[in-house]
């Protein structure tokens, strides 16, 4: 054990601490996603795979992401969102980076951890993963590129036409090329990443051999290990957590749309008029005052009619006085 | 007690709160307390571990499914002229029922992943092994209740991916020698999918197999309990034992945490690629090419292998070889009887499990890419 932590491989350490800390981060950056997702700021469309790769191990993605897709035209989603996702990443990794590396200093490393453990551990994984996962990015697509276009030829050979009469069926063809660029692509990613992982680590051996060797014997180490990782006050993490729970729950109900944001072309509704609320007491009193002002006019109406009536009877009353006078003068001998 | 000691000038009477009388009240009636330490002071050898949420996770994902299923069960008609329309409903009129549905239909795949994640971690730690042989088989029947759960409501809905898949799925059965036929009626109720095989498909995702799923994860928890946990596969016996510690707090901190993990990537999944009807089931699948859900799709597309065509070929790819492959892992504890429990010291258990999962996802991948030679 005394010559294990003395003589622990790069690569060891690396995984050792990146793995657990990405683990550690994906959680509250889960969190984080999902309210973007639900505000509508990010559309991963086919790519969500892919975007939540690049989430997980954006210790060292982080800037890296910017430079493969402008020197690739690589394509992990859309939105203001992503970019807010991987803004909020960076503390959240440098506090897991933190946590992570600090247990595996003392547990397997038997070091003191140095202050500022996880900034300084996450800048330097940042700058490497910024030089190292374009490289990766480039060569991996290149190597399956034409990984791809050698199975191709190779499942078309005439040698292969010839062991059955109609050439390959579909099914094993494709599971022939497949098995064949896959082998390949995943070969060199696993090389690439070792090596990558492997710098990594020679990093963080390098901070390990300049601190001071830890003093107290396993069973305190593990007492002082154990501490890091959960606080001695339960109750008080338990209550700040479900704070946090219950804060995060109501965001996410009341950003949430209530109807499909993904509507189907089949079931779109048509657009309804939304009828005005009856409230019976004042549709009623509203009604009276209508009926009343109605009546009103019809009164109004009726004696400006009987008035009319009475004018035009007078007015014909006079002309008809007016004639029968004129008449009869005009009828006297 | 002196009573010098217990005056009331120095030590004032604690009046206990609502809640210590209410937990007092139940601890006297039901044994609260010892109920309390029985469960969350098992000791862990070798501490707690991210390992071991799965199990933890698993229970939580059946609790949502359970939860999200009534309120979908709520406007949810399990009828052929109401099925497609009440789905459709739910979709697009019912508050919040797009992302019910969404969460019910990705909980489904995050329990059939975790499952395999669980079986996955209790094979490579070797936790299998005597005396745990009845809590594996029992984890087995667990699994084949899950895959069950999935063939089940994938129906539901009733429209054409989930008629086509069940009328596939159906037909594999069929081929089973001896009660194959008696499954697929039973299934079926008919000689094609309809109004019985909604009925009964509906019967048993909703009432049989959650009671069935209920009753053996009790049975597991019990068993599990009665072994103890079976602790790392590696390390010297001074770092186990400075390690061990209890189930609380550590590893429920963890299973929380996992929990939450599983809960937002469910929730993400939902958000992302919401449920999506096809059209409403019909006898011609028209433009459709049928396929089963995509944890499936690795053994479709080997299904598609020509050595599989044919009477003889069907029968050893659609029967044969799960049917054996079930039984080895059956025989599995009882076969390998070596104490040895640390993977790296088991290269066959290793290569297997390694050959097995290139296999899975070599095999969806390609059922995909198999895709565009259909359309």
């Amino acid at each position: 054990m005394a010559e294990d932590h003395e003589s622990m491989s790069p690569t060891k350490i690396g995984f050792g601490i990146l793995w657990p800390a990405c683990w550690t981060a994906i959680v509250v950056k889960s969190v984080f996603a999902v309210l973007l997702l639900t505000m509508g700021l990010v559309h991963f469309e086919g790519t969500f795979g892919l975007a939540f790769v690049m989430l997980f191990f954006s210790p060292v993605t982080v800037f890296s992401i910017p430079l493969i897709m402008a020197m690739f035209g690589a394509h992990f989603g859309e939105g203001i969102g992503l970019e807010i996702l991987f803004w909020l990443s960076i503390p959240v990794d440098i506090w897991a980076l933190g946590l992570v590396a600090r247990t595996f200093f003392l547990e397997r490393l038997r070091k003191e951890p140095p202050d500022a453990l996880g900034l300084a551990i996450w800048w330097r994984s940042a700058l490497v993963g910024a030089f190292f996962l374009p490289v990766v990015w480039g060569m991996v697509s290149f190597v399956t590129d034409n990984a791809m276009t050698a199975s191709h030829s190779m499942a078309e050979m005439e040698s292969l036409r010839h062991i059955t009469d109609t050439g390959l069926p579909v099914a094993e063809r494709i599971s022939l090329e497949l098995t064949i660029w896959g082998s390949i692509s995943s070969a060199v990613l696993i090389a690439l990443s070792l090596i990558g992982i492997s710098i990594l680590g020679q990093i963080i051996r390098g901070m390990a051999i300049e601190s001071r060797p830890a003093s107290e014997n396993y069973q305190g180490l593990i007492t002082r290990w154990d501490l890091m990782r959960v606080p001695t006050d339960q109750g008080l993490l338990f209550t700040s957590l479900a704070g946090v729970g219950i804060v995060f729950s109501l965001m996410f109900w009341s950003i949430l749309p209530v109807t499909t944001p993904h509507p189907h072309e089949c079931c779109k509704k048509p657009d309804v008029q939304v009828e005005p609320v009856l409230k019976p007491v004042e549709s009623l009193s509203s009604s009276a005052q209508r009926v009343a002002t109605l009546a009103a006019q019809i009164e109004a109406m009726e004696q400006q009619k009987v008035s009319t009536k009475g004018q035009k009877a007078k007015a014909k009353g006079k002309t008809q006085g007016g004639a029968t006078a004129d008449s009869t003068a005009k009828t006297k001998p | 007690m002196d009573s010098k000691h217990s005056s009331p000038a120095t030590i004032p009477d604690h009046q206990p709160s609502t809640i210590e009388k209410l937990v007092a009240f139940l601890d006297e009636r039901v044994g609260l307390k010892e109920m309390q330490a029985k469960m969350l002071n098992e000791p862990i050898p070798g501490g707690s571990r991210w390992a071991y949420v799965f199990g933890s996770i698993l229970l939580f994902i059946f609790a949502m499914q359970a939860l999200t299923g009534t309120l979908l069960m709520f406007y949810y008609v399990p009828t052929t002229d109401h099925a497609y329309d009440s789905t459709q409903y739910i979709i697009h009129d019912v508050d919040y029922g797009w992302f019910l549905l969404g969460y019910h239909f990705w909980g489904s795949s995050a329990m059939v992943v975790c499952v395999v994640a669980h079986m996955s971690q209790v094979f490579l730690w070797g936790a299998y092994k005597k005396p745990r042989e009845l809590l594996w088989l029992v984890g087995l029947a667990l699994f084949g209740i899950v895959i069950t759960f999935g063939f089940t409501g994938y129906l539901l809905p009733w429209d054409q991916r989930a008629f086509w898949a069940t009328t596939v799925g159906v037909e594999i059965l069929d081929k089973t020698p001896v009660i194959g036929d008696f499954i697929a009626r039973f299934l079926k109720g008919g000689p094609t999918p309809g109004q019985m095989t909604l009925s009964r498909f509906f019967v048993l995702h909703v009432m049989i197999l959650p009671a069935a799923l209920m009753a053996l994860a009790g049975l597991h928890l019990f068993l599990f309990r009665v072994a103890a946990p079976a602790g790392p596969f590696s390390g010297t016996t001074e770092e186990i034992k400075a390690k061990t510690d209890y189930f609380f707090p550590r590893q429920i901190w963890k299973d929380m945490v996992g929990m939450a993990f599983v809960f937002a990537g469910i929730c993400a999944l939902a958000l992302w690629e919401p449920v999506v009807l096809l059209d409403q089931a019909a006898p011609d699948p028209g433009e459709y090419h049928p396929e089963p859900e995509w944890y499936f799709l690795f053994y479709f597309q080997l299904l598609r292998l020509k050595i599989f065509a044919g009477e003889f070929g069907q029968f050893l790819g659609a029967v044969a070889l799960p049917v054996a492959f079930m039984a080895l892992l059956v025989a599995l504890p009882f076969i390998d009887k070596d104490p040895e429990r640390n993977i790296f010291k088991r290269p066959i258990a290793l290569i297997s499990w390694i050959a097995i999962m290139v296999f899975i996802v070599l095999f969806t991948i390609a059922s995909v890419i198999n895709r565009e030679f259909l359309d």
